[in-house]
């Protein structure tokens, strides 16, 4: 993994680290396949407003890049709605209240302003990416453990998402299960993110011992 | 002087920039619209039209049952809050089903929104569930593709279970309920039975579009 790849995936993990965009990382991982349209909803929508934010990069001032920002944002969000809507009606049925939520994710106002506004194209498209698919796993993972906890299956109602065949991909992990409410509903959600976050911490916490131990061995070593 | 003219011109230069983006971003938002809207208006009416077929069946109508459809307003009878669309089947003028909408206001949180088909011999052809916001992954099962709950109904009618029997299974009624969650059936059963009580007390026959434009 590329240092590039690694900051924006785990270092700087955009839910763990940043904790931006709580709202709809919130409210939409009740389950798996919520959690996944949602996540390739807001990859998608970083990717093209990096890109788009960078390309306008010659013409943006410090003293109007934020007004610039949430213009080409709604304005990049509406589009992909009324397409959405178009073109892949079941989808939108089923996403729709989420799409316009996109906007208020700060994890995208917060790459154009601290990266893509000061950065080349390409590079720009492929923060927005990275940084959106830690959003967007952290989502999933989430999704997965509140699904779990909350109704003792993965991947249920996948039909909404993946069509027909879906139906085949619901796992009922733990079958006669009477459910755990209180994973389903919005506190859960918190509980959720808050293991997350402390496994995160923990797993580096052990990583800087390492890296200690091994300064440390390397220093007697040449003393 | 010299050194004011680039700062003058950076000022004036912002409400450019601005109102060009503004233009761009606006003729591509006129633009997605005028491209997408016949599509989308294409596909609510599919949609719309889908859902109605499932409560009157094809072989029951020959009329434009959308063209067709009347306003009612019975916050008491049917749980009403706002005027809501009846629509009538006819077959070569004669009624032959109604898809009813019906509000059960007791739901687990908010209203829950339905569509009851039923034929002019009171049997329920289907049942949709249009709105609501019962809780995900439990109350939200009621929902025809998140559980087959819904399909229980097609086919009963006030005789069949008697009255008294139009409840869930745990009230000592006929009715499957949801593990988990009681409150959000008990609400739509009783909403599906109003529904089938104001189809046999009301003269469908007298409905029409002028005489209720005219209230």
């Amino acid at each position: 993994m590329s240092e590039f790849m690694r900051t924006r995936l785990w270092d700087n993990n955009a839910a763990l680290v940043q904790m931006l965009g709580l709202c709809p990382l919130l409210a939409v991982s009740n389950n798996v396949i919520n959690a996944l349209g949602m996540g390739i909803a807001t990859v998608t929508v970083v990717v093209i407003t990096n890109f788009l934010v960078s390309l306008i990069r010659p013409m943006t001032r410090q003293e109007i890049r934020i007004p610039l920002f949430v213009l080409l944002i709604a304005s990049v969000v509406t589009v992909i709605e009324m397409v959405m809507n178009a073109y892949f009606h079941q989808l939108y049925l089923i996403l729709g209240i989420f799409i316009p939520l996109i906007v208020t994710n700060c994890l995208i106002m917060g790459r154009a302003e601290a990266y893509a506004s000061k950065n080349p194209l390409w590079s720009s498209v492929k923060d927005g990416f990275y940084m959106g698919l830690g959003f967007a796993l952290v989502m999933v993972i989430i999704g997965a453990m509140r699904e779990l906890i909350g109704q003792g299956t993965l991947f249920s109602q996948a039909h909404l998402l993946f069509g027909d065949w879906g139906e085949h991909l619901t796992l009922t992990i733990i079958p006669e299960y009477s459910g755990f409410l209180v994973a389903v509903l919005p506190p859960g959600a918190f509980f959720a993110l808050a293991i997350l976050v402390a496994l995160k911490n923990k797993r580096d916490a052990q990583l800087k011992q390492k890296e200690k131990q091994v300064q440390s061995e390397t220093a007697t070593e040449s003393s | 002087m010299s050194q004011q003219k680039p700062s003058n011109k950076s000022i004036w230069s912002l409400p450019v920039i601005l109102a060009v983006i503004t233009v761009i971003t606006s003729a591509v938002l006129m633009l997605t619209h005028e491209l997408t809207k016949d599509t989308i208006e294409q596909q609510r009416l599919e949609a719309r039209l889908k859902s109605l077929q499932r409560l009157l069946p094809e072989q029951l109508f020959n009329n434009d049952v959308i063209a067709d459809a009347v306003t009612i307003f019975e916050p008491e009878q049917l749980g009403h809050r706002k005027p809501k669309q009846l629509f009538i089947a006819k077959k070569d003028g004669t009624i032959t089903a109604l898809a009813i909408p019906v509000v059960a206001r007791n739901g687990y949180s908010g209203d829950i929104e339905l569509m009851v088909g039923v034929t002019v011999a009171g049997k329920i052809t289907d049942v949709a569930i249009i709105n609501h916001k019962e809780t995900p992954g439990l109350g939200d099962l009621i929902e025809r593709n998140k559980s087959d709950w819904l399909q229980q109904f097609p086919g009963h009618s006030l005789e069949n279970p008697e009255q008294k029997n139009w409840k869930v299974k745990k009230d000592g009624g006929q009715f499957d309920q949801i593990t988990a969650a009681t409150i959000t059936p008990r609400a739509v059963v009783a909403a599906i039975k109003k529904a089938l009580l104001y189809q046999q007390s009301t003269n469908f026959e007298s409905m029409t579009n002028e005489a209720i434009k005219d209230v």
